[in-house]
């Protein structure tokens, strides 16, 4: 199951399959220049916080960049950031399958027990929240990066996504490959397990 | 988009937080907020983690990374799995443009002909287009209607006060079609009511146009559409969808709406 969200350009929704007469009628070069290249620091960006680092963003950003420069006509004429952005999130995690599969922690790769926790009643679950913590957030730049790294793949690239990209969920769904309310319940989610990370630092 | 969750604070919360709410739920929420000091404290908390994010320096793009994207590009061609040496690339190359120049003459020939032949099927498919233009709208826009409710006994009315021919609203989520709202749409120059139904991930928006308009079942822009009419509308149901489940669609939108009694 999870193979086929990895997968490349080549997996794209209903809305994107649509081939627009525009693009088969135009050198595809010249629509990959209309459709990627704008979102190329969005996507190197956004490729350095799925890898965790730039050499790897910029292995990611290249593959990406053939693959949708090879998918071009496949590009539906709706909506090119989430398309380019999909491209790229899913050449960043075969990439990182490939090369370094340790890296990447999926809630699927948990135990049930924990991705139960993870998902619905974490161990911060229900606590209540202290002045200190509410204050937290003098937390330096360092720190947030450190607990964004920490979350599991599938809470940081919603997280990113919204507050990096600052993405709706609409498009976050499509570039995620679920549905709205997963998006929703990961986002929440995540976002209590980010200021639990960042609570607990010392 | 609608969020229903009334009893998921958390939920509700961060969907204020990402300006996700629908509008009646948001000031809904902002009351609730006013008057509760604990949701005010964690709604406090999202939005300094949400500076803390924003806030953290943006990665540097490389200067020349555009540059490279452009030099590996000129070593590929789509399509092509391997890559040639520089001659056959070259080769290739002057192949492709010549083979371009073919198609556009072959492709301009074919296309004033098909133009001529299509000329009477214009008006209709034009119809079409501008329905599955209507059901694009929708997806691309914060919510695919106008009015969001389950509740036929509300679409109906809303139809009714905004329209002159308004149709039936059944509730088909007995068949896996569940009634999500309605909105007015344009076709020509009339609006026209437009049902929209949710199919598992899917959205299927149902136009009603006066009888005798029907449209050829075919797929525009990667959209399946089917049509069919009763005495009182010609219905259009745009979704992306499979054929064979738009059919299911049809059956039961067909089985729940019997044109009513009185003409």
């Amino acid at each position: 199951m999870l193979k086929e969200q990895l997968e490349g350009p080549d997996r794209l929704s209903g809305q994107q399959q649509a081939s627009v007469p525009i693009v088969q009628n135009k050198d595809e070069r010249a629509v990959f220049d209309e459709v990627f290249l704008p979102h190329m620091a969005e996507a190197y960006r956004l490729a350095q916080w799925l890898t965790g680092n730039s050499y790897d963003a910029e292995d990611v950003v290249q593959d990406a960049a053939l693959r949708a420069f090879r998918g071009i006509k496949s590009f539906g004429a709706i909506n090119a950031r989430a398309w380019s952005l999909t491209i790229v999130r899913n050449t960043a995690y075969s990439w990182l399958m490939k090369n370094r599969p340790k890296a990447v922690v999926f809630t699927e790769d948990l135990s049930a027990a924990e991705q139960q926790e993870l998902e619905h009643e974490g161990p911060q679950g229900t606590r209540i929240e202290t002045p200190e913590e509410i204050a937290l957030f003098k937390a330096d730049a360092e720190d947030v990066q450190h607990a964004l790294a920490q979350l599991p793949a599938h809470f940081r690239e919603v997280i990113v996504l919204r507050e990096m990209n600052q993405l709706n969920y609409r498009d976050i769904a499509e570039i995620t490959n679920v549905p709205i309310g997963t998006v929703m319940s990961r986002l929440s989610r995540g976002r209590q397990l980010l200021i639990a990370l960042l609570g607990d630092r010392k | 988009m609608i969020v229903s969750i009334k009893d998921n604070d958390e939920l509700q919360m961060n969907s204020y937080c990402d300006g996700e709410l629908d509008p009646a739920s948001a000031i809904e929420f902002e009351r609730r907020l006013a008057g509760d000091e604990s949701l005010k404290a964690q709604y406090s908390r999202l939005l300094s983690l949400r500076r803390a994010m924003r806030s953290l320096p943006q990665f540097e793009v490389p200067a020349d990374l555009q540059a490279r994207i452009r030099s590996a590009l000129d070593a590929d061609r789509p399509g092509q799995a391997n890559r040639p040496g520089l001659g056959a690339r070259l080769r290739q190359r002057s192949w492709s443009l010549q083979a371009l120049a073919a198609a556009a003459v072959f492709g301009a020939v074919i296309s004033t002909s098909v133009m001529m032949t299509m000329d009477r099927y214009d008006s209709r498919e034009e119809v079409a287009r501008q329905i599955v233009a209507g059901h694009i709208r929708g997806l691309l826009a914060p919510q695919p209607f106008d009015i969001a409710s389950s509740d036929r006994h509300t679409v109906k009315p809303w139809f009714t006060s905004h329209l002159p021919e308004s149709p039936q609203v059944p509730d088909l989520a007995g068949q896996g079609f569940v009634l999500v709202g309605g909105r007015v749409d344009v076709v020509g120059h009339d609006p026209v009511a437009t049902i929209v139904y949710k199919h598992a991930k899917h959205t299927v928006s149902l136009t009603t146009l006066p009888p005798g308009q029907s449209v050829s079942d075919q797929a525009i822009a990667g959209y399946n559409v089917r049509s069919w009419s009763d005495h009182e509308f010609t219905y259009i149901a745009v979704s992306d969808i499979s054929p064979k489940d738009l059919a299911t669609f049809e059956r039961a939108f067909s089985a729940e709406s019997p044109a009513p009694e009185i003409k």
